[in-house]
């Protein structure tokens, strides 16, 4: 670690302004794992069985005790029943499905998280199990398709070059009992038409002179030849084929694009918490459901750096439970946020803004009329949101967070508004949705 | 480097008469690339992707070694394993099956022997 890291980790750590107690930001975009989102829940490692032989293991063997059934601690589980079994996709069929509704089903997941530190509000800890499903639309738009086509269309080049060389090298090396060529001239000599003529199919002739040449250049490093090693000569030299035709660096090209495709995706989400407030199985309330819809546009070419992205998240209280075990709060029977936030990145900088208004929602019972019949009263509420967030990535794994702005009124602290917060993520926190392994 | 997979002293039983063709078929999803089967003709005979393609008579084949070199890559994040099955005609000649953890862009080596 660098002395400019360990100093920034330092000022973090004993900063006094920092320390300062805040209550966790509300993410505006759909969780990963909707289900550990709701519950709030960072679990240190999220199961991802990739059988049904597993899902049933998993669940067995973490919600089964010789005593009976639990609710197990920090848990957290995502399914995605589609890549379970293999469908012999063709790249095409797997980026561009013929039905829409394969999209649907090949990105449902499903999850489970539980814990046994839901807290109640006089602090009682208690068991609480939460269920989520979530699928992305993504909806190509022409920009897309063609730089799709374009991509495949390159990267099956080196492909062909090395397919067609390596049956030239396997002819001239591998032959038994005993190998066409004996030395390391002899080879070159024979392979060069082969190369060339498989280089000049996609090269231009300027080219195609440069890249031979880097060949022989780079292939003065090999060992010489002798009975024993031409196998391990024969992949030395077609690594350099590879190399010098940039199948990996076109491979990664692709890999990096379908992560985040241009045009316009929609993620739904949805999850619910059920909440054993005392150690009874029979009573249990649903206290909290969540709807999120999460449309992102990620441009591309000159902007690809910028990623605008809107949301739609729906909440129900349940407020007979939240009365009976949260009496201090004040909470609305529905919560409706819709917002905006754009995203950029730069290296290792990224910056993010959001605004997110919310309207609460709650009829609450004023008694009764003449009549004995129960009269309700109507109590609403609207506020907003706006925060700018500063990201730093001091290495791979650990990032720095400075947020500023203002946030929707605490339940606890109605007058804190405010945020100012400095943080740093480990990379410990819940996994993105790229970084769950499905299969 | 990227990892070679040799599957050898595979053999084929075929009449003289029989049309061969051979067959590479996708198992698991989001596979692409190329293969070369080097055959005792003039022309060797391509597949991209998947697919199957005729690589001759039974008579001209019996008693010669084919060779066939797939270059293949699996980008797509949700799956982690690559798996090829080669056919000649109606019989499974090998299954090939490896972990994206162990490699993403394997290339696979036959040498089949016609009997």
């Amino acid at each position: 670690m660098t002395m400019k890291i360990k100093y920034i980790l330092l000022c973090v750590i004993f900063s006094p302004i920092v320390l300062l107690s805040q209550e966790k930001l509300n993410e505006l975009k759909a969780p990963s794992s909707p289900a550990s989102g709701l519950l709030g829940l960072q679990p240190s490692a999220v199961l991802a069985p990739k059988s049904y032989q597993a899902l049933e293991t998993a669940i067995y063997s973490n919600f089964m005790t010789n005593s009976g059934p639990v609710i197990p601690n920090d848990f957290a589980l995502e399914f995605t029943p589609y890549w379970i079994k293999n469908h012999g996709l063709t790249l095409q069929e797997y980026l561009y499905p013929t039905r829409k509704l394969d999209q649907v089903i090949r990105n449902s997941s499903f999850s489970i998280a539980s814990t046994q530190n839901f807290l109640l509000g006089d602090s009682t800890a208690s068991n609480a199990l939460a269920f989520g499903y979530r699928t992305t639309f993504y909806f190509g738009n022409k920009t897309d398709r063609l730089r799709i086509d374009s991509l495949i269309k390159v990267k099956i080049i080196p492909h062909k070059i090395f397919s067609s060389i390596k049956t030239k090298v396997n002819y001239l090396l591998l032959q038994k009992p005993n190998p066409i060529v004996k030395s390391k001239a002899e080879f070159l000599d024979s392979i060069k038409s082969t190369v060339y003529d498989e280089l000049h199919k996609y090269y231009c002739e300027d080219q195609t002179i440069k890249l031979w040449n880097d060949i022989v250049a780079a292939s003065y490093t090999l060992p010489m030849i002798n009975d024993s090693n031409n196998k391990d000569f024969a992949e030395q030299f077609l690594d350099i084929i590879d190399k010098n035709t940039n199948g990996d660096l076109i491979f990664n090209e692709f890999k990096s694009y379908i992560k985040k495709r241009e045009g316009l995706s929609v993620d739904i989400a949805y999850a619910n918490i059920l909440n054993f407030p005392t150690s009874d199985f029979g009573l249990c309330f649903v206290p909290r459901q969540s709807v999120w819809i999460t449309p992102t546009y990620q441009f591309n070419k000159n902007l690809d750096f910028l990623t605008v992205m809107g949301v739609l998240r729906y909440e129900w209280y349940n407020l007979n439970y939240y009365n009976k075990y949260f009496p201090v709060l004040n909470n609305y029977k529905e919560n409706m946020d819709f917002g905006l936030a754009a995203s950029a990145q730069f290296n290792k900088f990224s910056f993010q803004f959001e605004v997110v208004g919310r309207y609460s929602y709650s009829e609450i019972r004023a008694g009764t009329d003449s009549n004995g019949y129960e009269l309700f009263r109507k109590e609403n509420r609207s506020d907003l949101q706006y925060i700018g967030s500063f990201n730093y990535n001091l290495t791979d794994q650990i990032v720095l967070t400075y947020s500023i702005g203002n946030r929707f009124e605490p339940l606890l602290n109605p007058d804190h508004t405010l945020v100012s917060s400095l943080a740093i993520n480990f990379g410990f926190g819940a996994p993105t949705k790229n970084e769950l392994n499905f299969k | 480097m990227r990892k070679t997979y040799y599957y050898e002293n595979l053999t084929y039983n075929v009449d003289d008469e029989t049309d061969v063709n051979f067959t590479i078929k996708f198992i698991s999803d989001g596979n692409s690339g190329y293969s070369t089967i080097n055959t005792p003709g003039p022309t060797n005979p391509e597949i991209e992707n998947e697919g199957t393609v005729f690589i001759g008579k039974g008579k001209d084949l019996k008693n010669q070694q084919i060779n066939c070199v797939s270059s293949f890559d699996n980008p797509i994040p949700e799956e982690d394993e690559i798996c090829i099955e080669y056919w000649i005609n109606d019989q499974l000649i090998q299954r090939h099956k490896n972990l994206k953890s162990e490699e993403e862009r394997p290339v696979i080596d036959l040498t089949i022997t016609f009997e």
